[in-house]
């Protein structure tokens, strides 16, 4: 015989089934909805992005160059290619110098001033006045650079005036000083960001662990070292990754500087492919070199994702 | 948007002063360090300075560092750059490509990102994937086949072909941070008007939007800055005089080839910052406030 909790239990069921079809309905509802909401950016991103960097990849598997060779497949030959053609090392030589020099320098001296700026006289004019270069667009910065490196430009005359003897270095002329001078230009340019990302980091730390450490007898050194460079480290992983990715990636300066150095194209890799590509019109062989460019990318995100996984893990 | 006095975390970074004691020598030490690296930071400004107002001649003959002797050549520099460079086209497209192209970016990633953030339907992360992939590869990987696609369509060289590339890749950033912002904002405004019979686009619109402005400006700027600045797919995509973009104009300026003489070359970079530089002015106050990631 039936009793009223067996009534109780079927009418709750038959809710519950009720409210998950209508759960349902309401998704489905909602999905149509977002879709309509995600069209324009969806659309957008795989045709304009994705669809590109699926044919860059096809295309570098191909043989085609200066119109020709679209339909043949050459396998792995550009890759065998790019691995052995002494340009593509030269290129790539410079862009670890350049990548592992503006990791170093604007990371290193950028943590030096958010550092030794707190507490100084002056020290918001400072900290603006650092920052300054990097609001200006990167092509003025690389004309400006240009006549600053000139020979007979203001560099020369200034150290001529410090010597005393006159000097005339081309120096984006010269094998020897180009490199060093484009990277001096980013160093200029980008120190202050790096700066300010870290004045982000360090003024998120908590000030009691200093204070009682200080209390404690510790020097600003062993403060240093073991209570905030460990809580910074998040954030030092952070602008590490996009320095070297935007070290890879470098092209304006590289490109408006680079203009009179007879060397210009192997100055880095995506001065480089870009060469190949639309000067040369080797189209199969540059789009390999973008994708290698890629594929560090894609390890250089991935590493600094493990990393920063590991820290938190640490702190925790 | 906030219109507190109080300062923006960026402001705040750049004038915070935590108890640091430092006394006699060490004190002096660091300030005159920080004096000579202000100093080397600024020297290149004071070239600037200078050398806008100097003619040709005048920098020609004199050291590069000497004061300028009078300010009147500016104007003719400014007229000489504006003429070699054919600003008044290139201003226009690199305006036209920044705001439309920054606008219909922050547009496009706010109604993705309210569908991300307000919504509830499944595989929400593949669709966040499918828009973000796009920004985690280099730009090399999409100037070839972009050249070729936008050969094949017929808008290589054109101001579309140019807005579509620069909408399409201002997308996927504003749309991680304004997911993120939207679903800070309380569920309860929303369900509230829900309830009321609005639409989902009038919640988009007359709710949701207002609350992010603060977000919305800021990466506007951000966005527009990004475009403005270009060269590089301004090189491969936009090569056509008239629909060139500032940066890549300025490229008259360089090399052997040159007509003018330095003097015009640094009015015209002045010049083509100018935009720029006023973006910063107005993002300082929500460089931060409008970013929480």
């Amino acid at each position: 015989m039936a009793s009223a909790d067996d009534d109780r239990a079927i009418i709750e069921k038959l809710g519950y089934e009720n409210l998950r079809r209508s759960e349902r309905a309401l998704r489905r509802r909602n999905f149509r909805i977002a879709l309509l909401f995600m069209t324009p950016a969806v659309l957008l991103t795989s045709i304009v992005l994705l669809l590109p960097i699926a044919f860059n990849i096809y295309l570098s598997f191909t043989r085609w160059e200066r119109f020709k060779g679209l339909d043949q497949f050459g396998g792995l030959d550009n890759y065998r290619l790019l691995l052995n053609h002494p340009q593509f090392e030269t290129a790539f030589t410079s862009t670890v110098i350049w990548v592992t020099a503006s990791l170093i320098i604007p990371v290193g001296l950028g943590l030096l001033l958010a550092l030794m700026l707190r507490g100084i006289p002056m020290e918001g004019t400072f900290k603006n006045i650092i920052f300054l270069p990097r609001v200006l667009a990167p092509t003025s910065i690389g004309v400006i650079w240009f006549y600053v490196y000139a020979p007979h430009g203001v560099l020369n005359s200034a150290l001529t005036l410090i010597s005393g003897d006159p000097i005339d270095t081309g120096w984006l002329y010269t094998d020897q000083t180009t490199m060093p001078a484009i990277i001096a230009t980013y160093v200029w340019q980008n120190v202050g960001l790096v700066m300010v990302l870290l004045l982000l980091g360090l003024a998120a730390i908590p000030t009691d662990p200093i204070e009682a450490a200080r209390m404690d007898g510790a020097s600003s050194r062993q403060v240093f070292r073991y209570i905030v460079l460990p809580l910074l480290t998040p954030t030092l992983l952070v602008v590490s990754m996009l320095s070297i990715l935007a070290g890879f990636g470098a092209f304006d300066l590289l490109w408006v500087m680079g203009i009179s150095y007879p060397g210009q194209r192997t100055l880095s890799l995506s001065v480089y492919m870009y060469f190949v590509g639309f000067n040369k019109g080797s189209w199969a062989y540059a789009a390999a070199i973008a994708v290698f460019l890629g594929a560090i990318s894609i390890a250089v995100t991935w590493v600094q994702a493990l990393l920063q996984a590991r820290a938190e893990r640490l702190r925790s | 948007m906030v219109n507190s006095i109080e300062n923006t975390p960026f402001e705040e970074a750049l004038i915070r002063k935590p108890p640091v004691r430092r006394t006699g020598i060490g004190r002096r030490a660091v300030f005159l360090f920080a004096l000579i690296c202000a100093l080397v930071w600024l020297a290149p400004f004071y070239y600037l300075a200078i050398s806008i107002f100097k003619t040709t001649e005048e920098y020609a003959h004199n050291d590069p560092l000497s004061l300028p002797q009078g300010l009147t050549p500016i104007l003719s520099n400014v007229q000489q750059a504006w003429a070699q460079a054919n600003m008044t086209s290139a201003f226009f497209n690199s305006a036209l490509y920044g705001v439309v192209g920054a606008g219909l970016a922050v547009f496009f990633a706010a109604m993705a990102a309210f569908a991300l953030a307000r919504l509830n339907f499944g595989g929400k992360n593949f669709w966040f994937m499918l828009i973000f992939l796009g920004t985690i590869f280099p730009f090399q990987m999409y100037l070839i086949p972009l050249f070729f696609g936008y050969q094949h369509a017929g808008i290589l060289n054109t101001r579309w072909g140019m807005l579509l590339l620069y909408t399409a890749i201002c997308v996927p950033f504003p749309t991680l941070v304004l997911r993120s912002h939207m679903s800070q904002i309380s569920r309860e405004v929303d369900e509230a008007a829900r309830m009321d019979g609005a639409k989902e686009f009038r919640i988009f619109w007359s709710i949701i939007l207002p609350n992010c402005l603060g977000s919305l400006v800021a990466l506007f700027l951000l966005q527009f800055t990004w475009i403005w600045n270009d060269l590089l797919f301004s090189m491969v995509l936009g090569n056509r005089p008239e629909i060139r973009s500032i940066m890549n104009a300025l490229q008259v300026f360089q090399g052997n080839y040159a007509a003018t003489g330095p003097n015009v070359a640094l009015t015209a970079s002045l010049l083509a910052s100018i935009p720029p530089l006023a973006a910063f002015a107005l993002l300082r106050r929500h460089f931060m406030e409008g970013l929480k990631v």
